[in-house]
């Protein structure tokens, strides 16, 4: 019985930090998922990120993607020095070890296809049929 | 039941089927034939066969450069050689008659050493360059070598001196000399001294030295000079435009009919990766034999540029700009429910198809209107466009090769229809037929009489006071073609008539039979039998006389009528598959398939139904014509009761029985009606001289909108305007 | 054992080697296509003396109607002979005047070597050094080497002056009197190096040696032998000479 209770009291807490019923049932809409953890940090995108050690490892850091982008969010949409830490490839985040910027480094941006920023490469081969392009006025 | 032939025939002269079988059952006499053995295998043959036709006949295909079915024969390669028994060497068996209980060897050990030292000798001087060859793949020295060479090379080159090597020669831009790979087998020098009726090239030099060529630089002026590049049986000559671009094993064959005139001639469009790669032609003894003009050969480049992708539509500012099929359709419909049917027009031009003819015609009546005319105008005096004998080639294009006596009037045979002047000269040169000119001294390619200039020597004909009509009464099958290009002009009815009379005249001189057709119509555009034969209004004077609301143009580039004849606010829609004379004038633009886009069917001007083959996919939004008007038809609530291409054709058998009958020509007939029906026209030719647009080489080449868009042919204008100021 | 690797190498040293002797091929100097030069083009003009002209009628006279073209061949070397030498131009004149076509002409003239194409001096020295000729009295080589000296050409060329051309030849059928040599129409016959300065000399001045054999030219007419006649003496027989009576 106890074990219900435990249960339903994390129940609880996990609402509470999630601002409530209905903020929760919204954010379970937008990710599918509710957990609650410790606010690492947030980058310049409006993504926040959390930790909860209490996860096991591979579920206990995530990202909560930016409001802004609504349900179109996509994993590109981290930038790479919140990356590194969100795959356990390092252990401190940018918060707290700030990555050397270089000269050469280029902003983050999100990958555009499916987008109508796409790529599409153009064709090297002349047309095979030349169109008539009427005379203007 | 009328597809088939006997039956057919058996019906329509409405005799009785009993005499057909009589007709079979008795024994035909045989005729003098000898026996010769082919390997063993008896033979019998005609007396004056050449030992290699016997072979043919018995089954056994001879190797052979310089033999060619229609070229005379010369004996120059040697490839032919068989052993005869009781003959001390091989004989060349192209150029040997067959004598009576000959034993021909053709695979004997020494008519194999024979044929692999033949082969030896020729590759000493041949380069082997067959990688970089555009012949490569369809060369009969790469196929014979193969099957009838030896397998090992002597050739060593100890002195480094390298092969033969002979200069390129400049012919023109159609086509290629690479002299060096020459087996002076002269099969084109036969072919321009004998079919194409030009002796420009020859042999120069002697032995070792001995070259193909001009001599001279001067281009290698001929309207069927293409032709040389498919009967050089090696690399030496090949097609410039098509240099470098396709191999024949990459590329599909789809055997078509072309339009660049109104002959028809059967063709093979090449396709690679949805391209038009080149055209050659396709045997067929009724049309074109295996000629086809440089225009149809060489003007697909022009189906590249210039085309229509997308339908436009014009907008406010007056400039057409690209839209959808929606749009346009919608532009077009809201106009069309804006006017009565009968304020509605259409103008057919010179390629567009049976199909989309019928489909325009019944859309227009189903609107209400009766306003379709095409581009070509015919006299509609007389019997007009009512009878067909009045406006086909009644005799037919091979029909000329049994005339003995040819009166043109009016025409350039040459020019307006390479392929039928080809025959013309072929009955010239083996049967003697006398030819006589009436129009503009041009060169045709071989003698004849010219009878003068002006429509007056046609009464002269008539009454027998002219020099030729003697020769004109005694012929025993005469025959008159009368070109299109003199009916465009006002007293064309009356040069009709004249013609028509004239005909009869001598039909009932000559006591021919009833099967000899006299007089003949030569047409200039691949559409224009077709429409007549579906009921379009010849010329566009009707339209003249009462100006629509809305035109519509089905590829009609010609500018028969042009917006100065229409009021302002006339309407043009326009569907063709060129941005041509035609598209600069419309309101909105409907993008059409070219005839090498669609399977639709064209009647040339024996009237002959012929169907073109789809080889490649219309570009862009461009869609096939009659589709076009089906779904137009629909958007304006009354849809035309056809879905399918074959419904289309059931109602083009419906309207005109022989559309349906393809490869078939169906004879015309009341000449006598129509000559009575002539008699009526009491106008009289005017004295203007007769004479036809295109008198030299370099008007042959631009006449369509497709030939217009090709630079191929914009180079053999320019080439063939040089070559008129050439001193050669 | 032994004997077959022995066998065996020499099978293999054998395939080395072909029984084959290829010698280059030989092509002639001159070119079989026509270039425009300024005095080989189709402006040159040229036309027949009244008199070739009268000529030619009378040679084209000869062949039937329908046949004519086959007077192509003696009307260029009627205005070969006229003009020299064998221009674009001349070949113009004949097809114009036979109404043949031009190739047809061309294809003459550059078969037949004797119609020239590039232009020859006044005297065209053509010396035969088949191997009749080269083997012959003194032999083709020494004749050969004699007239190069004399004129100061190589074969091919034209002396400055104009006067003399020199070809080397095939056959010219006069192999009984080897070695000999053809200047313009007439054979000089039985050279020597002594002969040959001579006749090259008095043509230089002006004369015009005696043509035929050069050896007993006072009584020999062609190929007669030097000791005089030993067969043929009498005046040749009537018709009927030997024949039956009766026939």
């Amino acid at each position: 019985m106890s074990k219900y209770l435990e249960k339903f009291s994390r129940m609880r807490t996990i609402i509470a930090d999630n601002g409530g019923l209905i903020n929760s049932i919204k954010t379970i809409y937008r990710t599918d998922e509710l957990k609650s953890g410790r606010l690492v940090g947030e980058d310049g995108f409006g993504n926040k990120y959390y930790e909860n050690k209490s996860y096991f490892m591979g579920r206990s850091r995530w990202v909560d993607y930016s409001l802004a982008v609504n349900l179109d969010y996509d994993a590109s949409q981290v930038p790479p020095e919140w990356h590194r830490w969100l795959h356990y490839i390092a252990d401190e985040p940018p918060t707290e070890a700030q990555l050397v910027k270089r000269k050469w480094m280029i902003n983050h941006s999100e990958n555009p296809t499916g987008t109508d920023k796409i790529y599409v490469p153009y064709s090297t081969v002349k047309p095979k049929v030349q169109a008539w392009s009427p005379p203007s006025k | 039941m009328l597809r088939f032939w006997p039956l057919r025939r058996a019906v329509q002269a409405q005799v009785p089927l009993t005499s057909l079988v009589r007709q079979s059952s008795t024994p035909a006499a045989v005729p003098d034939k000898l026996e010769v053995f082919i390997d063993g295998k008896p033979v019998y043959v005609e007396p004056g066969t050449t030992v290699l036709q016997a072979c043919a006949a018995g089954g056994v295909e001879i190797p052979r450069f310089c033999y060619h079915d229609r070229l005379s024969i010369a004996g120059n390669c040697r490839m032919c050689l068989v052993e005869v028994e009781k003959s001390p060497k091989p004989i060349a068996s192209c150029a040997m008659p067959v004598m009576k209980g000959m034993r021909v060897k053709t695979d004997s050990p020494v008519s194999r050493k024979a044929r692999e030292g033949v082969m030896e000798f020729l590759l000493v001087n041949h380069p082997l360059d067959c990688p970089i060859c555009d012949q490569g793949g369809e060369c009969d020295l790469q196929d014979q070598s193969m099957v009838f060479g030896s397998d090992r090379s002597r050739f060593t080159d100890v002195a480094f001196t390298g092969k033969r090597a002979v200069e390129d020669k400049n012919v023109g831009p159609l086509v290629k000399t690479i002299m060096t790979r020459c087996i002076h087998c002269t099969r084109c020098i036969r072919f321009a001294s004998e079919v194409a009726g030009v002796d420009d090239l020859g042999t120069t030099g002697r032995g070792n030295d001995m070259q193909v060529g001009t001599y001279v630089e001067k281009m290698f002026k001929s309207e069927l000079s293409g032709n040389v590049i498919d009967l050089c049986p090696v690399g030496a000559l090949t097609s410039k435009p098509y240099a470098f671009t396709a191999r024949p094993w990459e590329t599909k064959k789809i055997e078509s009919i072309d339009v660049m005139d109104a002959i028809g001639s059967n063709i093979v469009v090449s396709m690679r990766t949805n391209e038009v790669m080149r055209i050659i032609p396709r045997l067929n003894e009724d049309v074109n034999e295996e000629w086809i003009s440089d225009k149809t050969r060489f003007a697909y480049d022009g189906l590249k540029r210039q085309r229509l992708t997308t339908p436009f539509v014009r907008g406010q500012d007056g400039n057409l700009v690209a839209t959808d099929w929606e749009n346009a359709f919608i532009a077009v419909a809201e106009k069309l429910n804006e006017v009565s049917g009968e304020q509605v027009a259409a103008v057919a031009g010179g390629l567009a198809d049976a199909e989309s003819l019928v489909a325009l015609k019944d859309f227009l009546n189903r609107m209400g209107s009766e306003a379709l005319c095409t581009e070509e105008i015919f006299p509609m005096d007389g019997a007009g466009t009512d009878l067909r004998s009045n406006y086909l080639l009644n005799t037919g294009i091979s029909g000329v090769e049994e005339a003995d006596v040819l009166l043109l009037i009016g025409t350039n045979p040459r020019y307006e229809a390479p392929i039928f002047n080809a025959r013309i000269r072929k009955s010239w040169v083996h049967n003697e037929l006398q030819v006589g000119l009436l129009g503009s001294p041009v060169d045709l390619s071989y003698e004849y009489d010219h009878l003068g200039e002006s429509a007056s020597e046609l009464e002269k004909l008539a009454s027998g006071s002219h020099p030729f009509s003697q020769l004109l009464s005694s012929a025993k099958k005469p025959m008159i073609v009368v070109g299109s290009a003199i009916l465009q002009r006002s007293d064309g009815a009356a040069l009709h008539a004249a013609a028509s009379q004239l005909a009869q005249n001598l039909r009932a001189k000559s006591g021919c039979g009833e099967d000899w057709k006299v007089l003949n119509v030569l047409h200039r555009v691949a559409s224009q039998v077709a429409a007549l034969d579906i009921g379009y209004k010849a010329g566009v004077d009707y339209i003249r006389q009462n100006p629509p609301k809305v035109l519509y143009l089905l590829g009609a580039d010609e500018e028969a009528i042009t917006k100065q004849d229409l009021p302002k606010d006339t309407f043009i829609i326009y569907q063709g598959h060129h941005g041509d004379r035609g598209a600069l004038m419309a309101d909105v633009i409907f993008p059409g398939a070219a005839y090498t886009e669609k399977d639709v069917t064209y009647v040339n001007t024996e009237g002959r139904a012929q169907l073109t083959r789809q080889a490649v996919t219309p570009p862009g939004l461009a869609r096939n014509d009659w589709k076009i008007v089906r779904a137009l038809s629909e958007i304006m609530g009354m849809p035309l009761p056809y879905d399918k291409i074959q419904d289309v054709r059931r109602r083009l058998g419906e309207v005109s029985p022989n559309l349906g009958r393809h490869g078939d020509v169906e004879e015309a007939n009341y000449f006598k009606q129509a000559q009575q029906l002539a008699q009526l026209v009491k106008s009289s030719p005017s004295n203007e001289p007769l004479s036809p647009p295109i008198q030299s080489l370099k008007d042959f080449y631009m006449t369509d909108a497709i030939s217009r868009a090709s630079q191929t042919m914009a180079k053999c204008v320019q080439a063939a305007t040089e070559a008129e100021k050439s001193k050669y | 054992m032994l004997s077959s690797v022995g066998r065996n190498i020499i099978w293999t040293a054998k395939q080395q080697f072909r029984s084959l002797h290829k010698t280059s091929a030989v092509c002639s100097d001159h070119m079989f296509v026509h270039r425009d030069t300024p005095i080989n083009n189709p402006d040159v003009k040229f036309e027949f003396t009244p008199e070739n002209r009268k000529r030619a009628d009378a040679i084209i006279a000869n062949y039937p109607d329908g046949h004519k073209q086959a007077a192509v061949i003696p009307l260029l070397d009627l205005a070969q002979r006229q003009h020299g030498w064998t221009p674009l131009v001349v070949m113009h004149a004949v097809a114009d005047m036979l109404k043949m076509p031009r190739m047809r002409v061309y294809e003459v003239a550059t078969f037949y070597t004797m119609f020239n194409r590039e232009p020859v001096g006044k005297y065209f020295v053509q010396i035969c050094t088949t191997t009749p000729c080269m083997l012959g009295g003194v032999g083709s080589d020494v004749i050969l080497q004699a007239i190069k000296d004399n004129l100061g050409v190589k074969v091919g060329e034209t002396t400055k002056d104009g006067m003399f051309t020199l070809a080397e030849v095939e056959c010219l059928g006069a192999c009984v009197n080897a070695p000999m040599i053809q200047i313009n129409d007439n054979y000089y016959e039985d050279l020597t190096v002594e002969d040959t300065n001579r006749i090259l000399n008095d043509i230089k001045s002006g004369k015009m040696p005696k043509p035929g054999p050069q050896s007993g030219q006072d009584w020999r007419f062609a190929s007669e032998p030097k000791t005089g006649l030993t067969s043929l003496t009498d005046p040749p027989k009537g018709p009927g000479f030997g024949v039956r009576s009766d026939l």
